[in-house]
């Protein structure tokens, strides 16, 4: 164990089975989410990780919070992780408050910590009055600020923000920067998956490019958000059969033949 | 197997505070649902005893047993019937309901059977109080045995877990378990003798096979506490059986809950 690294990735593979196009065909296709993929994040660093729309990046987020389980290869991680997703465990009916609660007890935390958040909570969220309000009543916005809120406020080792800076308006998000620029000067490590290159390259040491799957690239920001804004340039002036073609292509690396278990075999084997 | 339960359990008392929790907010979400709340925790028990009771009691002139007035015998067995048919139905889609949860956070997915049994013992333990004032005013007063209740509510609560512990993961694999398991209730109503007792005349195998029934020993139970007070050693046979069923039902369901622990996410 090297505990100079937080995350560890040693040939990681996830599979996932698709259905066929007619149904008498028994044979479903399997399909890898990610392919082979291998890196290691060193502790305190920011990783962006960058990729086009169905290049695995939402798969590489659940993985990376354990939350799913690798299909090939190993996971090391050093620390516990936390993912950071809007509007988890919300529920409609509750009051901001009662949710901050109920949402500490969902991330497993003792009822003396979750006193100990909420005030942060609160004021990181400016939901004001609207703490004793149903969270049915509140502005989109405002969910996700305090859905936002919480997960920050945990201090987890290692956080995995994944898109979640894309709803609020811009002053909240500077807010969350700010918020996470902290936590990375506290040493933590942080992945940082987002569509958005000016604020990958404004945050993060380091990037990572996933595409269709595989990673592509790692390594330096300014070196990786190059290559890839050169490539979505480059995929933005292709035709529309060549664009397809190339989807296609990338797909095609992806499927693996598979046979189809039935109900049982999924039980006992 | 002895590895799957030893871990079922081990998550479930670590996370104590995680079910409380979980299924107090369940409950409060529930009620700001409704204008009236917590009154619909009563009024549908209330209504469902009426139908029945108008059935069986007046219409079919149902006699009582015992000496028991049939209102009061059907009372003391249907109220942890209302208990266990909630928890038996939404236990099976106890995992499936918290998808948004599962899916976003790492999470304990073995506690989920728990807290809502968890949630449903709070609307018995109300319903409890106010069968114990009708039948303190009918003239049942409380007495030792009455400390059984305690005994068959945990029967219950066990029970209703380790079932739903097994149902709850084959509802994920196919959403159809859930359908079943609600088109069995109304079934499983009928085939317990809660609303009707053991006839003598029926063939001995038959009445094994009902006494069998992990729910009638349940519903027995209650109400030997209520009137009969014989006590729980007078049922030894059932309470073999009832912890034999209920022992394998939890293997299997933890078994389950240890295989797919990590799969639920790729089965939505």
């Amino acid at each position: 164990m090297n505990t100079q690294y937080a995350i560890e990735f040693k040939h990681v593979s996830k599979i996932y089975s698709l259905k066929s196009k007619d149904k008498k065909n028994a044979n479903d296709k399997r399909f890898y989410a990610l392919k082979d993929i291998n890196f290691k994040i060193p502790v305190g660093e920011v990783v962006g990780i960058l990729g086009t729309n169905g290049s695995g990046k939402s798969t590489m987020s659940i993985i990376l919070a354990g939350i799913s389980e690798v299909d090939e290869g190993e996971m090391v991680v050093n620390g516990e992780q936390a993912l950071i997703a809007i509007n988890t465990g919300l529920n409609q009916q509750l009051t901001g408050l009662e949710n901050i609660e109920l949402k500490g007890a969902l991330l497993g935390l003792s009822k003396k910590r979750i006193k100990e958040i909420t005030d942060g909570v609160i004021e990181f969220a400016e939901i004001g009055d609207f703490l004793y309000q149903p969270v049915k009543k509140y502005s989109s916005g405002m969910k996700s600020r305090l859905g936002f809120s919480i997960n920050l406020c945990l201090d987890p080792d290692i956080l995995i923000v994944d898109e979640a800076l894309s709803v609020g308006d811009k002053g909240f998000a500077q807010k969350c920067i700010d918020k996470m620029t902290e936590l990375k000067n506290e040493g933590k490590t942080i992945i940082f998956i987002s569509h958005s290159l000016p604020q990958v390259r404004d945050f993060c040491d380091t990037a990572m490019w996933i595409e269709g799957g595989m990673l592509k690239e790692y390594g330096d920001i300014d070196t990786v958000c190059d290559h890839y804004a050169e490539y979505v340039d480059y995929y933005n002036k292709l035709s529309n059969a060549d664009k397809k073609k190339e989807r296609d292509d990338k797909f095609e690396k992806r499927i693996i033949p598979h046979k189809h278990k039935n109900f049982f075999e999924r039980i006992f084997d | 197997m002895f590895k799957s339960m030893k871990y079922v359990l081990h998550e479930n008392f670590t996370n104590l505070y995680r079910i409380y929790s979980i299924s107090k907010y369940e409950l409060l979400a529930d009620m700001r649902d409704s204008k009236l709340g917590l009154f619909w925790n009563f009024a549908n028990p209330v209504i469902q005893v009426l139908t029945y009771w108008f059935v069986f009691g007046v219409i079919l002139e149902k006699k009582g047993v015992n000496g028991i007035p049939y209102i009061y015998w059907m009372l003391g067995g249907m109220v942890v019937w209302f208990f266990i048919s909630p928890c038996i139905t939404n236990g099976c889609n106890a995992i499936f309901s918290k998808v948004n949860v599962i899916t976003k956070m790492k999470f304990p997915v073995s506690i989920l059977p728990a807290t809502v049994v968890a949630k449903e013992l709070f609307n018995h333990c109300c319903l409890m109080l106010i069968l114990f004032v009708l039948f303190i005013l009918a003239g049942y007063y409380p007495n030792i045995y009455w400390l059984g209740l305690i005994y068959y509510l945990s029967c219950a609560a066990i029970f209703s877990i380790s079932l739903s512990m097994t149902t709850s993961v084959l509802n994920m694999m196919a959403r159809d378990t859930r359908k079943l398991v609600l088109a069995c209730m109304r079934l499983l109503l009928y085939l317990t003798p809660i609303l009707w007792n053991i006839p003598s005349k029926l063939p001995k195998m038959i009445k094994m096979i009902l006494k069998a029934n992990p729910i009638y020993y349940i519903v027995q139970g209650y109400r030997d506490c209520f009137f009969f007070h014989k006590g729980i050693w007078a049922y030894h046979n059932y309470m073999l059986v009832f912890w034999l069923i209920t022992f394998v039902l939890f293997a299997f369901g933890s078994f389950m809950m240890y295989k797919f622990k990590h799969k639920f996410i790729d089965m939505i």
